[in-house]
C-alpha cells in the first residue's frame, strides 16, 4: 500500500512538473506550447552531456555529478525554452490568429526537434547516472527508494520556490499581472515579450527538471517527450490551464489513477483509465478542476 | 513600382482582365445549366454573354476551380501509370491515401470547425480492427471496409462526446493524446501483435498479394488509392459544399457566431457531430482500406510524428481547403517518402516548411494569392498617396468617402491660394501696411487682405479696446455665441493703427506656417 501511494506521488510530481510548466505558459502568454515534449528531452540530453564531460573527467559520482545534472538539466531545458518562444513566441505575438498559430508552430518544433535529437543523439536510449544513489528505506511492509524520495522532495520544494518567488518578486507580479489580463498588463508597462521570455524560460526550467528526475527510470531518447507531454497535457487541462492548485489536485488524481489501474486492472489499461477520468471531469467541469481564468480571459 | 512610374507609357496602366474560358453558345438552345442529381446545384459555374469585340453569343466558365482540379487530378493518376515503376506506383499510393486522411481532416477542422487531432486515432482503430478481424475469422476485403466504417464512426461517437462540452483548443489537447494512448494500448496487447512491436500482417489484400509483383498488380493496387481519393474528395464536396456546409459557414469563426447561429435557427452543433460522425465513419474505412492495401497495419499509424507530419502537410497547402490538403500532402510525401538516403533531415525540411509557412503566410500555399494581392494592393495605395496631390490634405483611400465632392475642391483651391499668397509676402508689403493700415493699398496686399477678411470665424483675430486712443490688445473670436475670446498676449498697442499691424503681422505669420 505504501508502495503505491509512493509511487503515485512520484508520477504526480514529475508530470505535475510538466502540466504546471504547459498550464503557466498558457495562462500568461496564450500560447499552448506543444513543443513542451522536446523541451524535455533538451534537458534530459543536456544532463546526458554533462555526465559524459563529468565521467570522462574521471567523476562518477558525488554532489558534483548530482547537483550538476539537476542544474545542467534545467538550464538545458530553459534554454529550449527560449529557443521556442523565439521562433513560435516572439514573431507571432502580435499577428493574427495566435494562439492557432502559436499551436501549430510549437507542434513543428517539436516535429523537427525529434528528428534533430535522433540525427545527433542516435536513436538508442541513453542512461543518467543515478542522482540520489541507490539505497532503499524500508517503511512497514513496504519500502521507498531513494530516488522515488529525492524526486519528491526534489519537486515539492522547487515548486515551493517558484510559487514564492511569483508571490514576492517583481518578475513573479508581472506574470501574474499577465496571467489576470494581457492588455491590462501591457497598459501599465509590463512587456508581454521579456514576461513571456521569463515564462517560457521558468517552465522550461521545471519540464527539465522533471526530465531528468524521470531519465532515472527511463532513459532519454528521441521520443522520450512524447509521453510526458501527453500527460502533461490531460493532466493540465483537467486541471484547469492557469491554475496551480487545480493542475496539482488534477496530477495527484492522474498519478493516483494511473498506480492504482497498474496494480489492480492492467498496465494497457492505464491510458483508457486517464483519458476517461479527465473526460469524466471535464464534462462536469468544462473548464477544469481549478478553472475560472478563462472566463476572466474571454 | 519606381520604374513604371518612370515610363509614361505603363504609368496609366489599368490592369489586364483574367482570362475565362469561353466558347460560342448554341443559338438554337437557352444556357442550360447541368445539376446534381436531386439538388439545385449546378456543377459549373456557367454564364452567357455577348462577346464585346465580335458581339456573338458565348458560355463563360466563371469559376476556373473544376478545370485545375480535374487537371490536377489526371497528373495525380497519369505520372505514375505512365511511368510505371514499382517506387513511383507506391510513392503516389501513398500520396492518394494520406491525401484523402488529410481531407477528411480538413473536413474536421475546416467545415466542422472542430480542432480534433484524434484523426490517425480513429484511421488506426479501423485498420488495426479491419486486419485483426480478418486475421483472426477471414474476413474479405469488402467486409473489411464496412467493419472500418462502423469502427469509425463508433470512434467518433466516443470523441464527440466531450466535443459538446469543451471548445477550440481544449479539445485539440485532448484529442492530442488519443493516438500515443493507442499506441501504448497496442503495444502493450498481445492479440493486436504487442510482442512484434505492433505489427499485424496477414490480412486480405484487394490485390492478392501474389499479383503485386507484376506491374499490373502494381498499377491495379494504385487505382484503388486513387478511388479512394475521389470518394474521400467527393464526400467533402457533398459535405463542405452542401447545405450542412453552409449553415456551418455561419458558425465558422468565433462564438458571437455560433450565437448568431443560434439566434437565426441554425442547430450548428448537430450539424457539426453529422459532419464530424461522416468524417470519422470514412476515416475509419481509410484504415481498413490501408489495411487491405498494405496487407496489414503497424504501429508507425499511431505515432506522434506521422500525426504531426500530417499537420505539416495540411499547414503547409492551407488550412480548411481540399486542394491545399492535397497539394500539401504531394510536397510533404515526395520529400520524405522520395529522398529516403536523407535520413532525419527530410522531415527536418518538411517540418521547417510547415514552420516557415505558420509564421510567413496567413493560410498556407493556397492562401498566398490573396495574401500577395493584399500587400500589393497596400503597396500600391501607399505610392499613389505619395505621388498624388489631388485630393489635398485627404488621402487617396479617403477620397471615395467624402460623398460632397466640393469639400475636396475647396480644399484644393485654399491650398494652390495660400501658395500663391505666400510668394507675395515681402518686406515692402509690411512696409507698406504698417504705414496705412486702412485705405487703399496695391494689389498685391489688397488681395492678401481679402482672403484674411473671409476667413472663418473661430480663432479670428480681432482688435480690442481697453481705453479708447490709449490702449488696444489682441483678442481671438471664439466663434460660438456666448462666448467670449480669449486675449492673445499681453502686449498693448498705443494706436489702432498699431493694433491693426500687430493683428495683420500675426495673420501673416499663419499663413506663412501653414
Amino acid at each position: 500500500m505504501i508502495e503505491l501511494i509512493i509511487s503515485a506521488a512520484v508520477l504526480a510530481s514529475m508530470y505535475g512538473l510538466v502540466a504546471i510548466g504547459i498550464s503557466f505558459t498558457w495562462a500568461s502568454i496564450g500560447m499552448l506550447n506543444l513543443a513542451q515534449g522536446f523541451i524535455f528531452t533538451a534537458g534530459g540530453y543536456a544532463a546526458y552531456l554533462y555526465a559524459q564531460t563529468l565521467t570522462n573527467m574521471g567523476i562518477t559520482e558525488g554532489p558534483v555529478m548530482s547537483i550538476g545534472l539537476l542544474v545542467s538539466g534545467m538550464a538545458g531545458s530553459a534554454v529550449a525554452g527560449l529557443f521556442v518562444g523565439s521562433i513560435a513566441f516572439l514573431p507571432l505575438q502580435d499577428r493574427a490568429n495566435f494562439r492557432t498559430r502559436g499551436l501549430i508552430a510549437t507542434l513543428a518544433i517539436s516535429l523537427i526537434g525529434t528528428q534533430l535529437w535522433l540525427i545527433f543523439f542516435g536513436p538508442q536510449s541513453k542512461p543518467l547516472p543515478p542522482i540520489f544513489g541507490t539505497g532503499r528505506i524500508e517503511i512497514g511492509s513496504g519500502g521507498v527508494s531513494y530516488s522515488q524520495l529525492g524526486a519528491i522532495v526534489i519537486a515539492t520544494l522547487m515548486l515551493t520556490a517558484v510559487i514564492m518567488w511569483m508571490r514576492s518578486s517583481r518578475a513573479g507580479l508581472q506574470m501574474r499581472a499577465m496571467m489576470m489580463n494581457p492588455l491590462g498588463a501591457a497598459v501599465v508597462g509590463v512587456s508581454v515579450r521579456v514576461t513571456g521570455m521569463r515564462v517560457l524560460a521558468i517552465s522550461g526550467a521545471l519540464t527539465g527538471l522533471a526530465s531528468v528526475m524521470l531519465a532515472q527510470t527511463f532513459f532519454v531518447s528521441p521520443t522520450s517527450g512524447v509521453q510526458p507531454l501527453t500527460v502533461g497535457l490531460i493532466i493540465s487541462l483537467a486541471g484547469g490551464l492557469g491554475s496551480i492548485p487545480g493542475t496539482v489536485i488534477a496530477a495527484a488524481i492522474v498519478g493516483l489513477a494511473e498506480a492504482l489501474t497498474a496494480r489492480y486492472l492492467a498496465q494497457s489499461l492505464v491510458p483508457f483509465v486517464l483519458f476517461g477520468i479527465v473526460v469524466l471531469i471535464l464534462v462536469f467541469r468544462p473548464r477544469g478542476l481549478g478553472g475560472l481564468l478563462e472566463d476572466v480571459r474571454e | 513600382m519606381s520604374k513604371t512610374s518612370e515610363n509614361p507609357q505603363t504609368k496609366h496602366l489599368v490592369g489586364r482582365r483574367a482570362w475565362r474560358p469561353a466558347w460560342p453558345a448554341r443559338p438554337d438552345r437557352v444556357l442550360h445549366r447541368r445539376r446534381y442529381f436531386g439538388t439545385k446545384r449546378s456543377v459549373l459555374k456557367l454564364s452567357g454573354q455577348f462577346n464585346p469585340k465580335t458581339l456573338k453569343r458565348e458560355v463563360v466558365l466563371t469559376d476556373k476551380k473544376p478545370m485545375f482540379w480535374l487537371f490536377g487530378l489526371f497528373l495525380l493518376v497519369a505520372i505514375p501509370t505512365a511511368v510505371g515503376s514499382e517506387r513511383f506506383l507506391s510513392l503516389f499510393g501513398i500520396i492518394c491515401i494520406y491525401a484523402s486522411i488529410n481531407v477528411m481532416w480538413t473536413l474536421i477542422m475546416g467545415t466542422a470547425g472542430l480542432q480534433s487531432f484524434a484523426t490517425l486515432a480513429t484511421v488506426g482503430v479501423g485498420s488495426y480492427g479491419a486486419a485483426y478481424l480478418s486475421i483472426t475469422f477471414g474476413l474479405p476485403w469488402p467486409l473489411m471496409l464496412l467493419v472500418g466504417l462502423v469502427l469509425g464512426i463508433a470512434m467518433g461517437f466516443l470523441i464527440s462526446l466531450p466535443a459538446r462540452r469543451l471548445d477550440g483548443l481544449y479539445y485539440a489537447l485532448l484529442t492530442l493524446g488519443l493516438s500515443e494512448f493507442c499506441r501504448n494500448f497496442v503495444t502493450q496487447n498481445e492479440a493486436l501483435g504487442g510482442k512484434f512491436n505492433g505489427a499485424l500482417f496477414g490480412s486480405a489484400r484487394i490485390v492478392p498479394s501474389d499479383m503485386m509483383t507484376t506491374r499490373l498488380g502494381q498499377t491495379l493496387a494504385f487505382l484503388t488509392t486513387f478511388i479512394v481519393l475521389l470518394v474521400a474528395l467527393a464526400v467533402f464536396r457533398w459535405m463542405n459544399g452542401g447545405r450542412i456546409g453552409l449553415l456551418l459557414k455561419t458558425a465558422a469563426t468565433s462564438k458571437e457566431d455560433e450565437a448568431f447561429a443560434s439566434a437565426i435557427g441554425i442547430d450548428w452543433q448537430r450539424a457539426r457531430m453529422i459532419v464530424f460522425m461522416v468524417a470519422s465513419g470514412v476515416l475509419g474505412a481509410l484504415g481498413a482500406f490501408y489495411s487491405t492495401y498494405i496487407g496489414g497495419t503497424s504501429l508507425q499509424i499511431f505515432s506522434l510524428d506521422l500525426l504531426l507530419l500530417m499537420l505539416a502537410m495540411i499547414v503547409i497547402g492551407g488550412l480548411g481547403r481540399a486542394e491545399g490538403a492535397v497539394i500539401g500532402t504531394v510536397i510533404v510525401v515526395g520529400i520524405t517518402q522520395w529522398f529516403t538516403d536523407w535520413g532525419p533531415w527530410r522531415i527536418v525540411l518538411a517540418g521547417a516548411l510547415a514552420l516557415l509557412s505558420v509564421l510567413y503566410t496567413r493560410n498556407g500555399l493556397f492562401g498566398l494569392k490573396e495574401q500577395m494581392r493584399e500587400i500589393r494592393t497596400r503597396r500600391q495605395a501607399l505610392h499613389r498617396a505619395a505621388q498624388t496631390t489631388k485630393y489635398a490634405e485627404f488621402l487617396p483611400q479617403q477620397a471615395p468617402d467624402i460623398h460632397d465632392k466640393s469639400i475636396i475642391a475647396g480644399r484644393t483651391f485654399e491650398r494652390e491660394l495660400r501658395e500663391k499668397l505666400r510668394g507675395w509676402i515681402t518686406p515692402e508689403i509690411i512696409e507698406e501696411h504698417r504705414r496705412s493700415p486702412l485705405g487703399q493699398h496695391s494689389d498685391h496686399l489688397e488681395r492678401i487682405l481679402n482672403y484674411f477678411r473671409k476667413g472663418p470665424l473661430p480663432d479670428k483675430y480681432a482688435v480690442y479696446t481697453e481705453v479708447p486712443f490709449q490702449s488696444y490688445r489682441v483678442v481671438a473670436l471664439s466663434g460660438m455665441p456666448g462666448v467670449p475670446p480669449r486675449i492673445v498676449d499681453d502686449k498693448t498697442y498705443g494706436s489702432l493703427d498699431e493694433a491693426y499691424h500687430a493683428v495683420f503681422m500675426r495673420r501673416i505669420n499663419d499663413l506663412k506656417a501653414s
